[in-house]
């Protein structure tokens, strides 16, 4: 197959990629200040991302809830799992601070903020604090924003794969684009003053609870670090990689959305293991997961494990709001359905949670407060290196990203991509992989990363030896799969290039880790076993300027 | 092949096709076809969407959630 290329360059002044959460707010507050707007979205943003059927937790601060001191909010924010290391304080005030606006957009475009009539806080809450976690129906929340986002004049290209960024004299200037809407895919290429990466995280970097079953993941499998490749390449700082954790949920179906859980954490017993509740809480949820989501793989490991969501305590009325009402809201009802096809009934049954692989959330683009990272115009909002908040953290500062843009665009010129030369090799390099007629399919290189990446930068042992050989595995991986990777149609092309972008991003994980000489958190270095306190609240960055590889450790702001 | 879809119902308006997040439902000779059932994310944006009420879902038993009575009674 070969592959096609649109004549027509796509001109705007702000081209968003990825059109989740971050990068339709993003759109709107672009759209609102004026400027033109184009959103490249991989599959249709009115169904894409992790928010696609629904979120359920808006993570925020409404003083007419929690009073006017800020500080004591921040404090109390910091310790769910919206807060904690690695997120720069002034991050974590900014996107606290307008996470208020962002709620009352999302109801005046008719997202239900207010299910219950109230403002109304439930889960991931810490027994005895205030609660931060405004419980919303999530359900038509991609609708809405595409519809808002249409009225403020931005143009949406569905099935839009953007795969690299332009430069010229150091600041951005466009990209390059796959069409995958036909069998046959189409390049399509950006002219853009300024471009937003908001591809969501990195899922299916690591193997994960069936390992057969690569989409089996608890965030959108359509998120493989595609914002994050693209910007190690076009010479962009990330943070924090290194530090990627893992999420908790059922087994062995990976569902995000364990805070809409109303149980205990319990062993094979049915007894209660955590030290947060002792019946089953509406209100607050079991913290016990968000504060420490290895807890399952640890029990496991050491002989204690299962462990359980216990529900076997919950109220009737509190089940039924559960299965039939929360998880509606957070798009994971399809635990619900499960459920009610097998006729699980969770008054008598437990369900075995575990722990989640790793996998890339709040790690990434290096970004300031204007939502900018080190290269002008480039933009980032969602998965960044240095902002937590979940959806709230990915939709304020998409918020910001959006605003910031509409100004920095009017203070450059447009430049001319049509000679651009990465076009050219970037065609040949596609129209390679394409007319291959035979070779490797993209699963067997992806199948062999997420090995590589489990065995060799893992969640149990990390070693000097272990990254040593990891790379060497992963660089062969690499070559291998340049010189043998097919694809037959637009589909399998876009796995292609996922599976290539994610090589890229636990390549930079690995560098990352094996800088990092000390052990903390997850990352666990048999080689260095203590946590070195000089490097106490400071975030690692990577970047490359032109084949090197310079990384940093710097402090917060 | 985790969404089925109800020949009878579908009236290959291709909705489904359009926004599943991952591409795994594809319109090939104007039907509706489940192509990559491997990579479904179980999400049911399709089974919610499809204005004909044209499809359910199967969880694979790759896919199995692990039930446990409690052995301490309760
Ligand atoms: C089931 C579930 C429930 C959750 N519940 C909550 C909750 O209640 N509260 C909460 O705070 N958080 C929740 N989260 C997390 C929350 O959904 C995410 O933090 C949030 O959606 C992140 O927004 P984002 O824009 O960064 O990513 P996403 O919304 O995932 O958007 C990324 C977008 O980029 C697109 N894309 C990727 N690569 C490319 C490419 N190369 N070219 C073009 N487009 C591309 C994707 O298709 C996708 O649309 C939940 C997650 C899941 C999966
Ligand atoms: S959305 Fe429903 S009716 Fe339309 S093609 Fe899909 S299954 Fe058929
Ligand atoms: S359940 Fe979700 S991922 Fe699976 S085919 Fe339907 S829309 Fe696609």
């Amino acid at each position: 197959m070969s592959i096609k290329i649109r004549n027509e360059i796509i001109k705007t002044d702000f081209l968003i990629v990825g059109g989740g959460s971050a990068g339709m707010q993003a759109a709107i507050a672009a759209g609102e200040k004026g400027i033109d707007v184009v959103i490249a979205e991989k599959a249709d943003t009115r169904r894409s991302g992790s928010g696609a059927n629904g979120n359920d937790h808006f993570a925020c601060y409404i003083p007419e809830c929690h009073g006017d001191d800020f500080e004591l909010v921040i404090r109390q924010i910091d310790m769910t799992m919206d807060g904690g290391p690695f997120q720069d304080p002034t991050m974590l005030r900014l996107w606290v601070s307008r996470s208020f606006e962002v709620v009352q957009k999302w109801e005046a475009i008719g997202i239900n903020m207010r299910p219950t009539g109230k403002w109304n806080f439930e889960g991931h809450s810490v027994p005895g604090n205030q609660r931060y976690h405004l419980k919303y129906d999530g359900t038509n929340q991609k609708m809405a924003l595409t519809k808002e986002a249409k009225a403020k004049g931005v143009k949406i290209m569905n099935k839009m794969v953007v795969n690299e960024l332009l430069l010229d004299q150091g600041r951005v200037v466009g990209a390059i684009g796959i069409d995958i809407s036909d069998t046959q895919p189409e390049v399509v290429i950006f002219q853009a003053k300024a471009v937003l990466l908001a591809t969501g995280g990195a899922s299916r970097l690591y193997p994960g609870i069936t390992p057969q079953y690569m989409f089996n993941d608890c965030g959108c499998p359509a998120n493989t670090g595609a914002g994050h490749a693209m910007a190690l390449r076009a010479g962009v700082k990330l943070a924090n990689l290194d530090m990627a954790a893992g999420h908790a949920g059922p087994r062995y179906f990976a569902r995000g959305g364990k805070g809409t859980w109303i149980g205990l954490t319990s062993d094979i017993n049915g007894t209660c293991i955590t030290p947060y509740q002792d019946k089953p809480s509406r209100e607050n949820g079991d913290i016990a997961s968000d504060i420490w989501p290895g807890s399952y793989r640890d029990r496991m490991q050491c002989g204690q494990g299962p462990t359980y969501m216990n529900c076997t305590q919950t109220t009737d009325e509190d089940l039924d709001y559960m299965l039939h009402t929360a998880m509606v809201s957070e798009g994971i009802d399809s635990i619900t359905d499960q459920l009610a096809q097998r006729n699980i009934d969770l008054r008598k049954e437990m369900i075995e949670f575990g722990s989640y692989n790793i996998g890339i959330g709040s790690q990434g683009v290096d970004i300031d407060t204007h939502a900018m990272s080190n290269v002008p115009g480039i933009f980032a909002a969602g998965s960044v290196g240095n902002v937590k908040g979940s959806l709230a953290g990915a939709v304020v500062i998409g918020m910001v990203a959006g605003e910031s843009a509409a100004d920095y665009v009017k203070t450059v010129d447009e430049v001319s991509v049509e000679n651009h030369p990465l076009i050219a090799e970037k065609i040949a390099f596609y129209s390679e992989i394409l007319e291959r007629e035979s070779g490797a399919h993209w699963k067997e290189a992806g199948a062999t990363l997420q090995n590589i990446m489990n065995d060799y930068a893992g969640a149990n042992v990390r070693s000097e030896s272990l990254f040593a050989a990891g790379l060497a595995y992963l660089a062969t991986l690499k070559e291998e799969s340049l010189k043998h990777l097919y694809a037959t149609n637009s589909h399998e092309f876009m796995r292609v290039l996922e599976t290539l972008d994610l090589m890229e991003v636990g390549e930079a994980l690995m560098i990352m880790a094996r800088n990092r000489k000390e052990t903390r958190g997850m990352h666990k270095r048999v080689d260095y076993t203590y946590t070195n306190l000089l490097l106490n609240g400071k975030f690692q960055t990577i970047q490359r300027v032109g084949d090197e590889v310079k990384l940093e450790f710097r402090s917060p702001f | 092949m985790p969404p089925i879809i109800n020949k009878k119902k579908c009236v290959s308006c291709g909705y489904c096709a359009q926004i599943c997040p991952v591409d795994v439902i594809k319109m090939e000779h104007k039907e509706a076809v489940v192509k990559y059932p491997d990579e479904c994310w179980h999400c049911r944006a399709c089974e919610k969407d499809c204005p004909k009420n044209a499809i359910t879902m199967r969880y694979p038993l790759s896919h199995l959630m692990l039930n446990m009575k409690p052995l301490g009674g309760k």
